[in-house]
């Protein structure tokens, strides 16, 4: 029997002294999952949350879990209000208590902390504009935003936790963007990037994203700048085979906007050849033909490609264009675009906007 | 997107013209694939990543691999699941979209399109003539004419193809007209018009104001911007008359631009944002002629602007404004004003004003009379003139300048002004505007 005056130990939050006995595992096949999403089969991934979510003994944690894969399934398959409906359903902000590991001692001992998945907060931002309110996903991302950089600050423990964050604070910031561009906020583009280039001033992609905007906007001097330091940053003999193409996509703009097509094709073709998957360099390539008065070869690519490399090419842009070519090309195009849309419908991921071909 | 006929073209037509407009395309930021950055962000709790008991093996990411395309090659739509770098949810890869609507058409642009002659019939078509003009309320200007060498033949299933490109240089209504001359299946002479019309529009109002300050002559021009795009200015320029030398005022680089990482890739574009953003430039202008003494009346030139925009990809708009005048400038005769008044001013208790009036015609002006007008209200607090109530000035040569005392008495204590102090040519009979108000303090004793 143990002595009187020996006092029970209190639950330490420092996990190091104390490190947690509960598992935090899943209530479901977590790789049959990712292979699901992966492929783009959210319907089928529907089902399966549904099926673990019938298990009556779902621990908190367990439950956002399926939470935020049910809504991510809806949103891909674009059943907007139910995904928002759901994640509604918690009736509490993501910041109550009731999310918190520390509410429930006995169940996850020793263990403190947020246990929502990042995901799930993500999607809360999003959801409002995909349902008509695009100002209300700008709070709540620029909400999220503010939250990932008083995270940042408070990581002062674990490196890789710092890391994360910082990680997810890009993420958020490039969401934003992408979200402005959209809506043609150019100034507001510019500042984002360039709080982006101040963390990572040599990231060839965002240099290149850069010179995207500045093309869009029409500042050609400011995009030659930005292309020119994407070449610097590898010597040519050095460079991977993606930045390469990357490389050489960018200076296949530069043509398109001098209009020498004839040069842009040259540059796409050899991006071709390094990597026949790269899909950019085959839609903008069709586009160049077209400018070039060559309507039924820019069809040709666009056709060749979704026959090749349909995970890659099939792609809501892509399509689009071929719809447009088609248009153009054929006075009955209705015929042709209906038989492009049963491949589609056959082919495709379930997250698919078959909007796009214009049926 | 792509033209539909207008104007009458029979069902019995073996050839259609399918039009669609070339403006430049634009970058597509793909914001509605909804894509993560990590699988782990969907299922872990976001504060405790780095638990061991979390099963990380399975949720190992092998995209970031080299060999990560072929790995996932077959049958995976990966990519629009998750991202490589949590740069990638900019979503822009650098796919190109083609214009998707006709869109509007201003002046100053070039209206470009791919004009399409389509056979859908079962039948070759032959000796195809075919034009292509632009007609508007002025004239007509001809695209395309294969009249001296027709076309030989256009294969069933077949189509012929041009690109047209034309600088607009006049607003409202304008009608692309396709027209083809064939002989079709029958070895019948067929004739197909097609219509297209479109609208331009003034993409721009400048509105100017001239203004001097002392002896400098400043021009202020404000672009508004009445398109659906953002415009991109990438030269604005004025172009002075003869007689003027222009140089643009612009404010300093902003200082919170010191970040040496991004210095230099940062230029602030000039961007008027669309449907009625403003932009203003300000001109400082001088004279090329000696003395300086221009005077500028409304019937002076001052210039023009030649404006050139960029929108997606850089495509080009080109303007140039009206002629630009000039509004006069007040060059008076003669200059009045305060050299000193005294820093302390006592109630009751004379203090002297010295004025000095200076004659800035080539002229002897004068003799004068200085006095002050009484004020409008009577309660006007308001310093008088102590002693003799007009002052008498001999006359005063060109260019020349003449000190005046006053002998003044403030009434009142506290905040009290000198007010219309007024000066009389007596020989042309002329007053002149009085003296602006100058405050003064009146102490106790």
């Amino acid at each position: 029997m143990a002595g009187e005056g020996e006092t029970q130990t209190a639950a330490v939050s420092d996990p190091l002294l104390s490190p947690p006995t509960s598992s935090l595992g899943f209530p479901f096949d977590v790789p049959s999952l990712l292979s699901l999403s992966r492929r783009g089969q959210w319907r089928a991934l529907l089902d399966a949350v549904a099926d673990a979510r019938r298990d009556s003994h779902l621990l908190p944690h367990q439950h956002l879990a399926c939470l935020a894969l049910s809504s991510l399934a809806l949103s891909k398959l674009r059943r907007f209000s139910d995904a928002a409906a759901e994640i509604d359903a918690l009736d509490a902000s993501f910041d109550s208590p009731r999310f918190r590991f520390e509410t429930y001692p006995a169940a996850y001992p020793g263990r403190s902390g947020s246990m929502i998945p990042f995901a799930l907060r993500f999607l809360h931002a999003d959801l409002p504009q995909r349902l008509g309110s695009r100002s209300v996903t700008l709070d709540r991302l620029y909400a999220l935003l503010d939250l990932v950089q008083y995270k940042i600050q408070e990581e002062t423990v674990a490196a890789p936790a710092a890391d994360r964050w910082r990680r997810r604070e890009a993420f958020v910031m490039a969401t934003l963007c992408c979200n402005h561009f959209a809506h043609r906020e150019f100034e507001v583009v510019l500042a984002l990037i360039r709080q982006l280039l101040e963390r990572d001033p040599s990231d060839p992609l965002l240099l290149s994203r850069l010179g995207y905007v500045q093309l869009q906007i029409g500042d050609l001097t400011g995009a030659k700048a930005s292309f020119a330091r994407v070449e610097s940053l590898h010597p040519e003999g050095e460079r991977t085979v993606e930045l390469e193409n990357l490389v050489g996509r960018n200076r296949a703009l530069e043509f398109i906007v001098a209009k020498d097509y004839t040069a842009a094709v040259r540059e796409y073709e050899e991006c071709i050849e390094r990597d026949p998957a790269d899909v950019v360099a085959l839609n903008n390539k069709a586009l160049c033909l077209l400018y070039s008065r060559d309507l039924s070869d820019s069809i040709k690519v666009l056709e060749g490609a979704l026959e090749r490399v349909p995970t890659g090419a099939l792609n809501e842009t892509l399509v689009m264009n071929l719809c447009s070519m088609y248009e153009l090309a054929y006075v009955n195009h209705g015929d042709v675009k209906k038989s492009l849309s049963n491949w589609i419908a056959q082919v495709a991921p379930d997250d698919f906007d078959p909007s796009c071909t214009r049926i | 997107m792509s033209g539909q006929p207008q104007g009458g073209s029979p069902p019995q037509h073996s050839l259609a013209f399918r039009v669609m407009r070339l403006c430049r395309p634009s970058f597509q930021a793909e914001d509605a694939v909804f894509r993560l950055l990590d699988p782990l962000d969907l299922l872990a709790p976001e504060d405790l990543l780095d638990d061991p008991t979390l099963p990380l093996d399975l949720l190992f990411d092998d995209a970031a691999g080299p060999d990560a395309r072929v790995a996932n090659s077959d049958f995976t739509f990966r990519d629009r699941f998750q991202i490589r770098s949590p740069v990638d949810a900019m979503s822009l890869s650098g796919l190109l979209v083609l214009p998707q609507s006709f869109g509007n058409i201003y002046l100053g642009e070039t209206f470009s399109s791919y004009i399409s002659v389509n056979n859908s019939s079962k039948f070759e078509a032959r000796d195809v003539i075919i034009k292509a003009e632009i007609q508007t309320e002025r004239q007509r200007i001809l695209l395309l004419d294969t009249s001296k060498s027709p076309v030989e033949s256009i294969r069933s299933g077949g189509r012929y193809d041009f690109i047209v490109e034309h600088d607009v240089k006049e607003l409202g209504p304008h009608t692309l007209v396709c027209t083809a001359l064939y002989n079709d299946g029958d070895s019948e002479r067929k004739y197909l018009p097609q219509f297209f019309k479109f609208v331009v529009s003034n993409p721009l109002s400048v509105k100017t104001k001239v203004r001097t300050v002392k002896d400098n002559t400043l021009l202020e021009a404000c672009i508004e911007n009445h398109t659906k795009s953002n415009l991109y200015m990438d030269q604005v320029e004025f172009e002075p008359a003869q007689q003027w030398i222009a140089t643009r005022l612009e404010v300093d680089e902003h200082t919170s631009e010191t970040n040496s990482k991004t210095r230099g890739l940062f230029k602030p574009p000039i961007l008027v944002t669309a449907g009625g953003g403003i932009y203003n430039y300000l001109y400082l202008l001088k004279s090329t002629v000696e003395s300086g003494r221009v005077r500028v009346d409304s019937s002076s030139i001052l210039g023009k602007f030649q404006i050139t925009w960029r929108t997606n990809l850089g495509e080009p708009g080109r303007l140039q404004t009206q002629q630009i005048y000039g509004t006069p400038i007040v060059h008076k005769d003669i200059d009045l004003h305060i050299l000193d008044v005294p820093p302390i001013i006592v109630l009751e208790r004379p203090f002297l004003v010295h004025l000095s009036l200076k004659n800035q015609t080539e002229r002897t002006l004068g003799p004068f009379e200085i006095f002050t007008s009484p004020g409008i209200s009577s309660e006007e607090k308001v310093a008088m003139v102590n002693g003799i109530q007009k002052l008498v000035l001999p006359p005063v040569e060109a260019f020349d300048s003449n000190i005046i005392e006053l002998n003044m008495i403030a009434p009142r204590l506290g905040v009290q002004k000198i007010s219309g102090v007024t000066v009389f040519d007596v020989r042309e009979k002329k007053v002149y505007d009085p003296l602006p108000d100058v405050e003064i303090f009146v102490d106790r004793a």
